[in-house]
């Protein structure tokens, strides 16, 4: 093509080489962030790591507290793993191979564990929660009130003297200082469970289905003396006992009778 | 005046009174003994963490050797109009013998029954157990004296609830 031996030279713009020179540094800064960014990110990574071990050594003996928009989970062992709500306040208080447990204070955790009996405890102000292989959610208030649901297996909430035990589709609720109450399933009638609440004894009795013979159970070692025969008689007309189970040693509050009544009426539960 | 000859009674009065008594000893035992039958609970009546997830535990009733029963089941269902029948995975419990929990090996669609099929010295049961989202439905489960018809199979896969559904 000679078109080109056509055309006038002219020389470029000083300006053009500026912008030229401005584009080039521009790309080497994008290559490149300055050195400023770079202590930065280097900072901003040594605190999450120096924060993630903190949190790892404080959670041992020392509270964690969630914020209201923030929840975390719990590794407990090779056993489970318990979520932790907003607004809750929880601490470790062991983490061994043959006892893992928690201190909570007020808010709300799930558990799910899988382990044999009596490895995960979670103390509250009102009693402790023993995992018998299970899965629960427990809600605290920092009063010490409180409300046991569990969704698999078995819970035991003990206080002192008391101990409630919780099976999957059932509830329990706790009283601050009175540890648990009587546990109840959550298909409960209203009436049952206004009753229990009330502990109008009549309605209670009135209205139990052959399922709420877990609330009777519970009830018949909680009445009076004098209310036994009368709880005993209720659940023995819902769910008749198997020979062996001795009226006389279910009202003397046996152990051993009340334990193998218990496991017979789970078959109804 | 009469003189009455005394004379022993004949033998066989007292043994047909002796058989009679014995006969009728023997027919109360049979109407006593319990049946065999299945007996359907949630997972927490087998005391076992390990069974925490189980679908539902049974146990078997009327067999005199609790560990001995012949057991097989199958979970029928209807899926999207299409039938299914898969074999049941069923475990013993260790602890307590005769006792068995079934452990969901079938999808968590479409409607289920479980066919619990059991043997004891000559003795059969069956059990058809609907299960929905939140566990057996106790209240529609057939517990039988034989194993189940199709019919009867049928019948309750019909009216089981959805597993999508609550009950």
């Amino acid at each position: 093509m000679k078109i080109r031996e056509h055309l006038p030279l002219v020389e470029a713009p000083e300006s053009i080489w500026a912008s030229i020179e401005a584009a080039l540094e521009a790309k080497e800064r994008r290559r490149w962030p300055s050195l400023r960014w770079r202590l930065a990110f280097a900072v901003l990574a040594i605190s999450m790591i120096a924060g993630t071990l903190w949190w790892r050594v404080a959670s041992r003996d020392h509270w964690i507290q969630t914020g209201a928009n923030a929840g975390l989970t719990l590794r407990i062992g090779d056993i489970g793993s318990v979520e932790v709500g907003p607004n809750t306040r929880v601490r470790v208080v062991a983490d061994r191979v043959d006892q893992h447990r928690l201190d909570l204070a007020h808010g709300a955790i799930y558990a799910r564990i899988s382990a044999p009996p009596r490895l995960f405890f979670v103390e509250t102000h009102s009693g402790t929660a023993v995992d018998l292989g299970c899965e629960y959610g427990l809600t605290m208030d920092a009063d010490g009130a409180g409300l046991l649901r569990v969704s698999r297996g078995w819970v035991s909430f003990e206080w002192q003297q008391l101990e409630s035990l919780v099976p999957a589709g059932a509830e329990c609720r706790i009283a601050p200082g009175g540890g648990p109450g009587i546990p109840y399933f959550e298909d409960a009638p209203e009436a049952f469970k206004n009753a229990l609440k009330n502990l109008d004894l009549e309605r209670v009795l009135d209205s139990a289905r052959v399922r709420d013979t877990l609330s009777l159970w519970h009830l018949i070692s909680r009445v009076a003396p004098g209310d036994r025969a009368r709880v005993f008689d209720r659940i023995a007309a819902l769910s008749p006992p198997p020979e062996d189970i001795s009226r006389e040693q279910a009202l003397k509050l046996d152990p051993e009778t009340l334990r193998r009544w218990r496991e017979e009426l789970a078959w109804t539960w | 005046m009469l003189r009455f000859k005394a004379h022993r009674p004949p033998l066989g009065r007292p043994l047909c009174a002796i058989s009679i008594v014995v006969a009728c000893a023997a027919a109360g035992m049979l109407v006593s003994a319990q049946a065999f039958m299945f007996q359907i609970a949630n997972p927490v009546a087998a005391q076992d963490f390990r069974f925490k997830s189980a679908a539902f535990v049974f146990r078997t009733v009327g067999c005199a050797e609790p560990a001995k029963p012949e057991i097989t089941g199958r979970a029928e269902g209807l899926v999207n109009g299409s039938r299914q029948s898969l074999a049941l995975k069923i475990v013993p419990a260790a602890a307590k013998p005769g006792v068995y929990a079934v452990i969901q090996n079938w999808p968590a669609e479409g409607r289920w029954v479980v066919n619990l099929n059991g043997s004891c010295a000559g003795m059969t049961a069956g059990a058809v157990i609907p299960v929905g989202p939140k566990g057996i439905v106790r209240e529609s489960s057939k517990l039988l004296p034989h194993a189940a018809s199709d019919a009867e199979v049928e019948a309750a896969l019909k009216s089981a609830p959805e597993q999508g559904e609550s009950k």
